[in-house]
């Protein structure tokens, strides 16, 4: 078992963070029924969670 | 019973993310780095996915289109007490179900009707939000027969009646709309003269 760079650790809870902060938004949008709610759940929670993939993916292929 | 599924596969990720947010070392083992792989990547996926696709089935719902302050009119039409309004006339009496009543009229019975309707529903946002709202809504091309005909078609009380079955060729043709005859439709110019229904559910 090897230790991972502080680097990594850290783009990992960013990552995390978004990611979670995402699926909140997703989360929460389901439960109020109107095209906003679809807008919010499109551009702020899947963004969200777009952008925390990414970064987990650049940090992990990047290291 | 799918937003309880969402939630739960919302909790469930957001708890297996927020173990490696408190414990990001967990990733230096094999196992850590595959646990890492699913809740980053691959369980977010799947929620975004489902979540959407729970989205695009509310947006079927009457409540849903009649939510945007434009369509208040229309929503009120289908309550008018006037049998010949024909969107009021299928409603009241179950002939398309209440609680997707727009859309059951309103999107195209083809393969890929869905994805228009909810495409056109994108644009109607944008308006709603960037742009001017035209004072008098209408349709992007004339109504269909095929909307029609996707539940009247084969209906003995529509195939054997006159004049359906004397003009069937040229109904399935479009050549004859429907709403030549039946062509009391929303009509919400005269709402304020109507009568309304005060319906089942009062």
């Amino acid at each position: 078992m090897t230790e991972e760079s502080p680097r990594l650790q850290r783009k990992l809870k960013t990552a995390g963070w978004l990611i979670i902060g995402g699926l909140v938004i997703e989360a929460t949008t389901l439960y109020w029924s109107n095209p906003t709610s679809f807008l919010s759940f499109i551009g702020a929670g899947g963004l969200l969670v777009m952008l925390g993939i990414a970064l987990y993916l650049l940090a992990i292929v990047s290291r | 019973m799918d937003k309880q599924i969402f939630s739960v596969l919302i909790i469930v990720t957001v708890g297996l993310i927020a173990l490696l947010v408190v414990r990001p070392s967990l990733t230096a083992s094999r196992e850590g780095k595959i646990f890492a792989f699913v809740a980053l990547f691959i369980l977010p996926i799947v929620a975004t996915v489902y979540g959407a696709a729970i989205h695009l089935e509310q947006s079927k719902a009457t409540h849903f289109c009649l939510s945007c302050h434009v369509m208040e009119p229309y929503g009120k039409s289908l309550y008018v007490d006037d049998p010949s309004y024909v969107p009021a006339g299928h409603f009241q009496n179950n002939r398309i179900p209440r609680d997707k009543a727009c859309f059951t009229c309103h999107t195209d019975y083809t393969m890929f009707g869905d994805v228009n309707a909810k495409i056109r529903g994108l644009e109607h946002l944008y308006v709603y939000y960037f742009k001017q709202i035209p004072k008098k809504l209408a349709l992007y091309e004339p109504y269909n027969n095929r909307e029609c005909l996707h539940c009247h078609a084969g209906a003995r009380s529509f195939e054997e009646t006159s004049p359906h079955r004397e003009m069937r060729a040229q109904l399935t043709a479009n050549e004859m709309s429907c709403l030549t005859c039946h062509n009391m439709i929303h009509n919400v110019a005269d709402l304020d003269k109507a009568k309304f229904w005060k319906g089942a559910d009062e």
